[in-house]
């Protein structure tokens, strides 16, 4: 509370068109919120993008770019003429391509726009890896060993990773989401990798710069959501665990962790509103910590909303998206009335279009028949239905799946189940290989650290048996397909008001 | 779709569809993907990334960097291209030591899954 500011509160506004700077299913979960608080929406896409649930969704959409993100998604000018031309009040950035981007921040604010975010400056200070390291540094907070100095050229680089002392993860300046991260197990392939960092934060995030920082090897990756509110007061929403990754890309997570007592809790939480607060925050964010033999470090600040945000939403039964909204509209104020508690256990799993029987290459294609079966405590976040396509442009992530139960061991069972009864055709899915990790004793007792997947699931899936039985439903359930296909045919070009025609659009 | 199937005493259900010459069928908790055009002329299998005398695209996407040149000895897990695909990099390493015959794609490409890249001297050194 002892940071009130002095100026007075800007006056509430209400904002009538929002234009979303994003894609896929994030773009849909800003759709949701803004139909709800009766907020007109304008998606700012891509012209590949039109075969996409956020298409048809939004109020009003406009083409602002060719599908390479350096035209449409990170082109700042063309998102900022798009949302001036189509009328909108404000920018949501949702979370990658612009999100955590200043100069798009301050590019809205010259414009007149309001960017659903921290200020151009808490991204600076925060956002940039190697600033935000500085401030937690000043303010006494544990950091990890590393490089983040200026000098950005790879021989100066490849030394450094020498003093830290192998191993040594590169990592973007700018980035997040494991695009633009290498790890570096011996001083020969250094070099290489840091280039290849190099370049994939230069085509992510429109920066090579990178960093080094040591790399711990038993680490737990925790984080905690905060949220600063239009006053400048921050709390935190408690935490949430991601040490389920592959080459630095969370895969499953989950509010909230199961591997921090109440006491470090305590002190994970006051670190993160102190960096925060230190940052002038508004509005969501994230700080991440590594923890490792009862002690935590930070690892970074995310300055925006977070892909695994439902978990947090599902235990303390907030609207994260809602409530960056209203603080946008300098409405959204916390209430030391509600006192917030977690309840029971929510984990998050994300179906990446990929082969898991070809070690997760991605896949790409036309989606056929899908089907998320739905139920109570399960929630479905995706942007691509039956008919659309899964392009190679873009990140390969084309849903989530949400559960909440009453304890963690309910809701990993709950979520083996909800995957098993998926359904998606068109292009392969992780399914199978999520599946076999939510199994793994390890995630059950809730052991496993940020090299849980490399040391248990390196090698690609077998491929599932195919039974006598499976081939005889094969040869049968061709039989009728193809027999339905032909009588379809007629009676569809008869326009008949069959009500199972529609399931057929897109074939 | 959901389709009702005899087998023996009992129905059994299933989903299906058909998308691109393939089945796609879904029996309990799997998914299995059958091709439908098997026989006649050899498809290339595309789903191997490397064949002994070749390397082909594992993925659609594209190439940002090659590391090697025709008549280039190359070893065992050395790196020979980087691939781009959804945003993050692929580094396609060599199989075996042996030596490149030609380079099939340049930095820029697109190319498309399956698409043959590089290729080496039939026999080894």
């Amino acid at each position: 509370m002892s940071n009130i500011h002095s100026s007075s509160t800007p006056l509430n506004r209400r904002f009538t068109r929002i234009a979303i700077a994003n894609r896929g299913e994030v773009a849909v979960r800003i759709i949701k919120a803004c139909e709800e608080m009766g907020i007109e929406t304008v998606l700012l896409h891509s012209d590949v993008d039109i075969n996409s649930r956020a298409y048809r969704m939004a109020t009003k959409t406009m083409c602002i770019g060719g599908a390479p993100t350096a035209e449409s998604y990170l082109n700042i000018e063309a998102n900022i003429q798009g949302a001036l031309a189509s009328g909108a009040q404000a920018i949501h950035p949702g979370f990658g391509f612009l999100s955590e981007n200043a100069d798009f921040a301050e590019a809205c604010e010259k414009a007149g726009l309001v960017f659903i975010g921290p200020s151009a400056r808490s991204i600076r200070e925060l956002g940039d890896k190697m600033n935000c390291k500085s401030l937690a540094q000043k303010a006494g907070l544990p950091l990890i060993p590393g490089y983040q100095g200026d000098l950005q050229d790879v021989d100066h680089l490849v030394k450094q990773c020498e003093i830290i002392g192998l191993p040594v993860i590169v990592k973007a300046a700018a980035g997040g989401g494991g695009r633009g991260m290498k790890l570096i197990n011996s001083l020969e392939e250094a070099k290489e990798l840091i280039e290849s960092a190099q370049r994939e934060a230069a085509s992510a995030f429109g920066s090579p710069k990178v960093f080094l920082e040591k790399y711990l090897g038993r680490a737990k990756h925790v984080e905690f959501q905060i949220f600063g509110d239009s006053t400048g007061q921050v709390l935190h929403f408690f935490d949430r665990e991601c040490s389920v990754q592959r080459r630095h890309q969370k895969i499953i997570e989950e509010a909230i962790s199961p591997s921090i007592s109440e006491e470090m809790r305590k002190q994970m939480g006051e670190a993160a509103i102190a960096i925060a607060e230190l940052g002038h925050y508004k509005g969501a964010g994230t700080v991440e910590f590594l923890v490792q033999d009862g002690k935590f470090y930070l690892l970074e600040v995310n300055t925006r909303l977070q892909v695994e945000h439902p978990v947090t939403e599902m235990v303390l039964g907030v609207d994260l998206v809602k409530a960056q909204i209203l603080t946008a509209q300098n409405q959204y104020v916390h209430d030391p009335k509600v006192i917030r508690i977690p309840k029971g256990h929510s984990i998050e799993c994300r179906v990446y279009a990929e082969n898991p029987y070809l070690g997760g290459v991605p896949s790409t294609g036309k989606l056929g028949h899908v089907h998320w079966p739905e139920g109570p405590g399960r929630r479905f976040e995706y942007g691509f239905e039956e008919g659309d396509t899964i392009t190679a442009y873009y990140d390969p992530m084309i849903a989530k799946v949400i559960v909440w139960d009453e304890s963690r061991s309910r809701a990993i069972e709950k979520m083996i189940r909800v995957l098993k009864d998926s359904v998606v055709f068109g292009v392969h899915t992780n399914i199978p290989y999520l599946i076999e990790i939510l199994s793994h004793p390890e995630f059950i007792n809730g052991t496993m650290t940020t090299r849980f997947i490399e040391t248990h699931f390196a090698e690609p899936l077998k491929t599932k048996e195919v039974t006598s039985e499976i081939l005889s439903l094969k040869e049968q359930a061709l039989k009728q397909l193809r027999r339905q296909d032909s009588t379809m045919t007629v009676s569809t070009m008869g326009a008949t008001a069959n009500p199972f025609s529609s399931y057929w659009r897109g074939m | 779709m959901k389709l009702k199937i005899r087998d023996g005493q009992m129905d059994k259900t299933v989903e299906a569809q058909i998308l691109n010459g393939q089945l796609w069928l879904k029996h309990k908790d799997d998914t299995f993907v059958f091709d439908l055009n098997e026989g006649g002329s050899q498809r290339r299998k595309k789903s191997a990334g490397k064949k002994d005398s070749e390397i082909v695209a594992p993925m659609p996407g594209k190439i940002t960097k090659i590391f090697v040149q025709a008549d280039q000895e190359v070893k065992k897990s050395q790196a020979l291209i980087v691939m781009e695909a959804m945003k993050m990099e692929y580094t396609l390493k060599s199989d075996l030591d042996t030596k490149v015959q030609s380079l099939k794609c340049k930095v820029g490409d697109q190319v498309s899954l399956g698409q043959l890249l590089i290729e080496f001297y039939k026999e080894n050194k």
